[in-house]
């Protein structure tokens, strides 16, 4: 095997994105840069292809050529089934134990630390369309054992019908490759969303967005609840527009079903948070100001998602748990900064268009 | 012929009454950018003209129009021009009898707003970039033209010098007013951008003269001055003479007491620097403190009844954290960008401050700029009344500029056409005097609203009191305070300056029968100038039927911590001197209580 089939994020950088995906890539660089992300570790691409005994490619070839292969949920049910069946070899169990050990260590949180066990496709991005949301994620992990089941099951993940008929169309092999797997600190999220830098409705450069929700972000990007809403001015940080949303449910921990296999899942929202904005101004100008930044790093508009930490004073309490460019408008002809030019206050230009009204000042 | 006789190529051939066949041009239509003071013509019924009560509440003698010709009207038309303010040229003023009405001449086209808008930047912002320097050194020109007239001894000069001097004095204040208007204009420009920016970023623009409270004047140290003079009048034992006795007839009998020589020379000495001012604006007619130091000595006694004095001090203290508390309540509700460019514009603007330089430049313009002018021309007068000219030197107040100009430089054989009209002339502005309290505030067509700023905050010509007047008669002697024939129960005006107050009204229309208020009072007024400041000390309160936030009332009150409603259009009218009233100066309504 490989002898780097487990990167801590702290030496990723951009470069990796080939083996970790451009995901964890550019969380690494990002938290090498400085930025407040949650710590964890990357199962590497080539991993996946590694380990699944030649016998289970064969049975999943077969699968995939079957005539009924066109029946897609039958297909994607099949082929997850048998890559959650193939046993985790001992040299992976290891190095996934070691660098976990080591996340504990960092983080100073031992065995209560929990995890996010995410899907990191190294192609997603590449492909032009937007994975997110359709590759596992899985969150409130605790148990290093629970972990290497849940990196199981983001490979099998490639295997949802959504993916296959993706790759189907776009006519590439239907195996699922080029998976990696990152697992990262859970932030205890009090408030949790997405920053998009432009307006994904209308494409105005001008306009940030942020949609946020109370607990886990799943329930933001997922599309359970209506969250909240707000359009910032990029030039000023001004908020132009806040919209209540029906927040109705949120995502956190059940604690249910015990400590060890607590996970995050959807809940009724209490009816007194249901009526409360989930961000105060400041925290929404900050989160449009670091996303505003991050543009300017990556050159292009940024779909940014973010929680904010229980428990932690502001602006440490956020976190930049991934970003990527925004899909939707990139590829189509920019739209320019719709808002009028910078307005420092220059008392000429004030008295003449403020308050004399002269045309065209 | 020598080389160095003087040559004439004659003009007589040329010589015509008319311009033109059919053309002959009128009196005074030149020399102005927009328009000389006039009489009322019909034509004026077209639009608002509102009565300048605040500068000058007690009408204009003849010689006093020239004076106004170069400040309200040709030295605003001309700074407006220059200085390239888009929307108005300025104001132009109309008399009713001998009081004075102002107007606004309004840019109406778009290419002109533009065009003036183009160059309005190149000249403003390099002085508000150095605000400092600029106005330094326009302070150091006016100071220095006041220490080469102040040195004259006019009495010792020969009749040629004594002439140069009288129209050196017209000249200097024709320059005067120039800078008071270009001067103005570009504060304008800096405080205006401020409101402008303020109700862009959610705050109310009224608010902004409160940001920029706090700061010292002349006349603030010369009220400090008043005050300690009235101590030590106590400390000294002259107050009783001061208390009891007229003003003109007080000196001696302080001068008969023990300390009372020593306290003289201190009011002498507070004179030299502090009693160069008149007591209203481009008043030939007005003397000045150093002339006759009543109005000093009657302040010195209304502050004698508070014997606690008046500690400027704490009012300051208490005047700058109010400002602070407003600006810090400002701050709070913006963010941002809007945050730093409110800093930035509350910077510019103390740099650069309106509200201070509004009562600051009184005391190097308004209240002294004619002070040469008068001091000449009554040495001229006494002069001609020896050589049996005219009966008194006062007489020459009542002949016009051009008037005096031609009869000078001439042959003087015209004095006894121009004495006989004096008479006449005295007696039309005593009958216009008297009829100056019930003059309506307002004539002309009362627009909805008044789009000119400066209009609103500094003459109060907000919507409410533009409404209230419309509601009205007109706001004459058969004012809406009688209308409907109820009586008015609670007015309502634009609140500036904080606090609730009860007490007793006392309503005074002219600044002359100020000395009347006494300690505890609501002082009821028109409007109130320089002139107006020390009674602060001693009221309770202050009502004023003109005025918006950065009229004198409400700087004045904000600086002494007393309640202050001011565009109430009513007030004086409504209210009698001995009502019981109640002012909130918070919600900006007076309540007539009985």
């Amino acid at each position: 095997m490989t002898d780097e089939a487990v990167l801590d994020l702290g030496v990723i950088r951009a470069l990796h994105a080939p083996r970790v995906g451009p995901k964890m890539a550019r969380l690494g660089q990002l938290a090498s840069a400085g930025w407040r992300v949650p710590d964890g570790y990357v199962v590497t691409a080539g991993v996946l292809d590694e380990w699944l005994p030649l016998a289970a490619r064969a049975e999943l070839a077969r699968l995939l050529a079957a005539e009924k292969a066109h029946d897609l949920t039958w297909l994607a049910d099949q082929a997850r089934q048998l890559v959650e069946d193939q046993p985790l070899p001992a040299w992976l169990a290891e190095a996934v134990g070691a660098a976990h050990e080591r996340l504990r260590a960092r983080t100073g949180l031992a065995a209560v630390l929990r995890v996010a066990v995410r899907s990191s496709a190294v192609t997603e991005d590449g492909l032009g369309a937007s994975f997110a949301g359709q590759l596992g994620t899985y969150l409130g992990i605790r148990d290093p054992d629970d972990v290497l089941r849940h990196i199981r099951k983001c490979w099998a993940s490639g295997y949802t019908a959504w993916a296959l008929s993706y790759r189907m169309r776009h006519g590439l092999p239907l195996e699922s490759r080029d998976l990696a797997v990152g697992v990262m600190q859970l932030v205890d999220a009090r408030t949790a969303g997405v920053v998009f830098t432009l307006d994904p409705i209308t494409g105005d450069r001008g306009r940030l967005i942020v949609e946020a929700n109370w607990g886990f972000g799943e329930s933001v990007v997922s599309g359970q609840v209506t969250p909240d809403y707000w359009a910032v001015e990029r030039r000023s940080g001004r908020i132009l527009e806040r919209r209540e949303g029906t927040k109705d449910v949120w995502s956190v921990l059940d604690e249910t079903a015990g400590a060890a296999s607590s996970r995050v899942v959807l809940m009724p929202l209490p009816a007194e948070l249901a009526r409360v904005p989930c961000l105060s101004d400041e925290e929404v100008r900050y989160i449009c100001e670091k996303a505003a930044e991050l543009e300017e790093a990556e050159g292009v508009p940024q779909d940014v998602e973010w929680a904010i930490a229980r428990d932690l004073d502001f602006p440490d309490c956020v976190f930049f748990l991934q970003h990527r460019p925004e899909t939707t408008w990139s590829a189509a002809p920019a739209v320019p900064d719709q808002t009028p030019p910078a307005k420092a206050f220059d008392p000429v230009q004030y008295a003449l268009r403020n308050v004399f009204k002269v045309p065209g000042t | 012929m020598p080389a160095d006789s003087p040559r004439v190529f004659p003009v007589d051939e040329f010589v015509r009454d008319e311009l033109y066949p059919g053309y002959r041009q009128a009196f005074g239509s030149q020399p102005f950018v927009a328009g000389p003071v006039r009489p009322f013509s019909k034509a004026d019924n077209a639009r608002y003209w509102l009565r300048d009560s605040l500068h000058f509440s007690e009408g204009m003698v003849p010689a006093s129009i020239a004076l106004l010709d170069d400040a309200q009207t040709w030295g605003a038309q001309l700074g407006a021009e220059i200085v390239g303010v888009p929307p108005t040229r300025g104001s132009v003023n109309r008399l009713a009898g001998t009081h004075v009405y102002i107007g606004t001449i309004d840019v109406d086209t778009d290419w002109q707003m533009q065009s003036r808008a183009a160059r309005f930047g190149e000249y403003v912002s390099p002085i508000l970039a150095d605000f400092d320097r600029y106005w330094g050194m326009r302070a150091a020109e006016l100071q220095a033209a006041y220490d080469h007239f102040d040195a004259l001894d006019l009495t010792s000069m020969d009749p040629g010098q004594l002439w140069t001097t009288v129209k050196d004095a017209y000249a200097f204040h024709r320059r005067a007013w120039f800078i008071h208007f270009e001067v103005m204009y570009v504060l304008t420009a800096n405080y205006l951008a401020f409101y402008g920016l303020a109700e862009e970023i959610g705050l109310a623009g009224s608010q902004v003269s409160g940001f920029l409270a706090g700061e010292q004047t002349f006349y603030g140290r010369t009220d400090e001055e008043l005050w300690k003079l009235a101590a030590h009048a106590r400390e000294l034992g002259v107050s009783e003479p001061l208390l009891r006795q007229a003003p003109r007839s007080v000196r001696a009998n302080i001068e008969a007491l023990a300390h009372g020589k020593t306290w003289w020379r201190e009011l002498e000495e507070f004179l030299a620097t502090f009693g160069w001012r008149t007591e209203e604006t481009c008043r030939i007619d007005t003397p000045s403190w150093i002339e006759d130091p009543s109005p000093a000595l009657e302040r010195i006694a209304s502050f004698l009844a508070r014997p606690a004095g008046f500690d400027f001090d704490a009012a300051r203290a208490a005047a700058i954290a109010e400002r602070d508390a407003r600006i810090d309540d400002a701050r709070r509700a913006v963010n941002g960008d809007d945050l730093a460019r409110f800093d930035q514009a509350l910077a510019s603007n103390r740099a650069a401050n309106f509200a201070w330089w509004n009562e600051e430049h009184n005391y190097l313009i308004d209240r002294r700029a004619a002070i040469p002018v008068r001091l000449a021309t009554l040495e001229l007068g006494a002069r001609l009344s020896d050589a049996g000219r005219i009966s008194r030197p006062e007489d020459l107040f009542f002949l016009f500029k051009p008037e005096l100009f031609e009869v000078m430089e001439s042959d003087g054989t015209a004095w006894a056409n121009l004495a006989a009209l004096v008479p006449d002339r005295r007696a039309y502005f005593e009958h216009w005097r008297e009829r100056g309290p019930s003059l309506p505030t307002m004539l002309g067509t009362i627009p909805l609203t008044v789009p000119d700023p400066i209009m609103i905050e500094v003459f109060g010509l907000s919507g409410h009191f533009l409404e209230t007047l419309r509601g009205g008669t007109g706001g004459g002697e058969a004012g809406p305070a009688s209308a409907g024939g109820g009586e008015i129960a609670e007015i309502r005006g634009f609140p500036a300056a904080k606090g609730v107050a009860e007490g007793v009204a006392r309503v005074i229309t002219t600044v002359g029968d100020l000395h009347t208020v006494l300690p505890g009072e609501i002082l009821v007024c028109g409007g109130t100038t320089t002139e107006w400041t020390p009674a602060f000390g001693i009221i309770a309160a202050c009502v004023c039927d003109t005025g918006g936030s950065l009229t004198h009332a409400a700087i004045v009150s904000r600086e002494y911590g007393i309640p202050c409603v001011v565009g109430t259009a009513v007030a004086t009218q409504a209210i009698k001197t001995g009502d019981r009233v109640r002012v909130d100066g918070r919600a900006g309504t007076v309540q007539v209580l009985a």
